[in-house]
């Protein structure tokens, strides 16, 4: 540990806010367009010079789903290696900086055929629903553009080892490696389909595609791709929460297995999401079913990990009888408070989420816009309050200013009134799911069928939401611009944690990359070898693009 | 009288700080949650297929 930085470098710092804005931008275009959404669902609402609501969609979908997340989490992890592994090489910083413009410029052009209206196909750009190609191409640079980015954390891991030989690295940083590999072993899957089937189907050169194939590559990305979005969430409360809160680490062993658990299990589950999908043996779903049931093993760590660390503190501090402790916890401080409302609603996100992955339960609520309200409460609650939380501290440290009591209380604002309107809104999208509610189609009274009118007052109650959630955003950008700016100067501590002193030292076995890289490959070949075979012997003739926009 | 009471008092205090009653309670509550919520779905899909 002898390398661990008080202060980041201000060099790595500044790829860092690099980062950040792009982040902070993303979140104020796609803040927007999912208001607009919610407006345009309620019924109530036109919107205004010819925009499609399938455009706004897309915006929101891949602007937040895609672009806020990988820039956040890559400056995140950047910022947590130098802060804990030391300041990062010149080479190693010129990768970030490569990795970042070529994620920015990949951005742009994505987004300038989203706002064309040539590339309204909705997040998940499912085939047959054809898009411009500049948009594969855009979305393949940020791919691209994440590995270099991603090369910069592994360099400074790798020249950290050889500097330690024997010692196991920093958690924090080896928790960015972890998240780091998964994402590059999952993007292999979203490149694969965008570089041999999408671009070349776009473009012309080919007539037709394979849409269970490239739904199938989709998934393969997909479902890790949640987990990308929640590691670092989880790095924050595994490492810094406990330190926020004056506690200790419960145990870094444990921690360092559930991140293994998350390598491993994270990636060959994809067919989760196309249980309702023809073409795919029963059998390798049910064998997927399984797999992603072995996720819950180290969610559950993670929530037993949490309730100890705050149990241990709260008892330190004189707490007695069973949820004393509860009341201990450091609530005026919104570092800790502001992830903490993330970590309860993903208590809900996980109950719905084993619904989501039991094969027959699905079929209640699959294409439902039950699926929409889980996801914003994994990744629209659990992770962006805590990447918000995040931001509180890091952004001033990085920045040489202070988190000021005033902003501390706005931002507590901020986390409790995101809380309310996801109750609204994430609450009414689960309710309405469950009466059958589609998923991503714009208002509708399907010819005035009585199961439709049951839905309308969910999608009012979904508008009251998505508009609380856009104040809740607003505060978040002014609190950014303020932390960024005008804050005033000071230093705000970059909070790591120690390991609780009982806890056992970790076994070196963590780091050998060998073993769990090779059991990940092993996993993914087992998952999805034959079942692809099948696909592709058995494969229709291929569509033709749509442009149903 | 007050030598028994005061070690009494401390032989608690040992015993709570070390003490993860509440974290275990805290996971089986979890545990029910998931357990009720996957039941209640369940019983939905029995209900329409």
């Amino acid at each position: 540990m002898n390398t661990l930085n008080a202060k980041i470098d201000p060099r790595d710092g500044k790829l860092v806010m690099a980062h950040f804005y792009v982040a902070f931008i993303a979140l104020a275009v796609g803040g927007l367009a999912g208001l607009l959404q919610t407006l345009v669902r309620s019924g109530k609402f036109v919107l205004p010079a010819g925009i499609g609501y399938y455009q706004i969609l897309t915006v929101h979908g891949v602007v937040l789903g895609l672009v806020l997340t990988t820039f956040f989490i890559m400056g995140f992890q950047i910022a947590a290696t130098s802060r804990t592994s030391g300041t990062l090489s010149n080479l190693q910083r010129k990768l970030g900086w490569i990795g970042f413009w070529l994620m920015t410029a990949g951005t742009l052009m994505a987004a300038t055929m989203i706002l064309l209206n040539k590339a309204s196909v909705l997040y998940t750009f499912y085939a047959p629903l054809q898009a411009h190609f500049i948009y594969y191409l855009g979305l393949t640079l940020v791919v691209v553009g994440s590995w270099v980015d991603g090369a910069a954390v592994l360099g400074k891991y790798i020249s950290w080892r050889k500097q330690n030989p024997g010692q196991p690295s920093p958690l924090i940083t080896f928790m960015a490696v972890v998240n780091t590999m998964l994402w590059i072993v999952a993007t292999i899957g979203v490149a694969a389909t965008v570089l041999f089937q999408l671009l070349p189907w776009s473009l012309g050169i080919v007539d037709r595609v394979d849409v269970l194939v490239s739904r199938t590559l989709f998934w393969y990305f997909g479902h890790p791709l949640v987990y990308f979005w929640l590691l670092p969430a989880y790095m924050a409360w595994y490492v810094v929460i406990p330190k926020v809160i004056g506690a200790k680490i419960f145990s870094d062993s444990l921690a360092r297995l559930s991140f293994i658990l998350f390598l491993l299990f994270s990636i060959p589950v994809g067919f989760h999401h196309q249980l309702m999908e023809p073409g795919i043996d029963p059998a390798w779903k049910f064998l997927q079913v399984i797999l992603t049931f072995l996720v819950v093993i180290p969610s559950l760590m993670t929530a037993f990990s949490l309730f100890a660390t705050f149990e241990s503190y709260g008892r330190s501090k004189g707490a007695t009888g069973l949820f004393g402790w509860f009341k201990k916890l450091p609530w005026g401080d919104a570092r800790f408070t502001v992830p903490f409302i993330g970590m309860l609603s993903f208590i809900p996100a996980g109950a719905g989420g084993l619904v989501n992955a039991s094969h027959q339960l699905n079929q209640v609520i699959h294409n439902t816009i039950w699926v929409t309200g889980h996801f914003h409460l994994t990744l629209a609650t659990a992770v962006v309050l805590t990447f918000f939380g995040i931001s509180y501290w890091l952004v001033p440290h990085v920045t040489g200013r202070v988190l000021t009591k005033a902003m501390n209380k706005l931002a507590i604002y901020q986390g409790v009134l995101w809380a309310i309107g996801m109750t609204f809104m994430s609450g009414a999208m689960h309710a309405a799911g469950l009466l059958g509610a589609p998923r991503r189609s714009s208002f509708s009274e399907y010819g005035g069928a009585a199961q439709a009118t049951e839905w309308i007052p969910y999608q009012i109650a979904q508008a009251v939401g998505g508009t609380i959630l856009f104040v809740a955003i607003i505060l978040m950008l002014y609190i950014f611009v303020n932390l960024a700016f005008f804050a005033p100067k000071g230093e705000e501590e970059f909070p790591i944690g120690e390991v609780s002193d009982k806890a056992e030292k970790s076994p070196m076995v963590f780091e050998n990359w060998k073993l769990w890289l090779g059991i990940t490959a092993l996993l993914i070949l087992f998952a999805y070898t034959i079942p692809f075979i099948d696909m592709i012997q058995n494969a229709p003739i291929g569509s033709k693009g749509y442009k149903l926009w | 009288m007050a030598k028994m009471e005061l070690n009494r008092k401390t032989k608690t205090e040992i015993e709570d700080s070390s003490s993860l009653k509440g974290t275990l309670a805290s996971v089986f509550l979890l545990g029910f949650f998931l357990i009720v919520t996957w039941v209640s779905v369940y019983f939905l899909f029995l209900d329409r297929f």
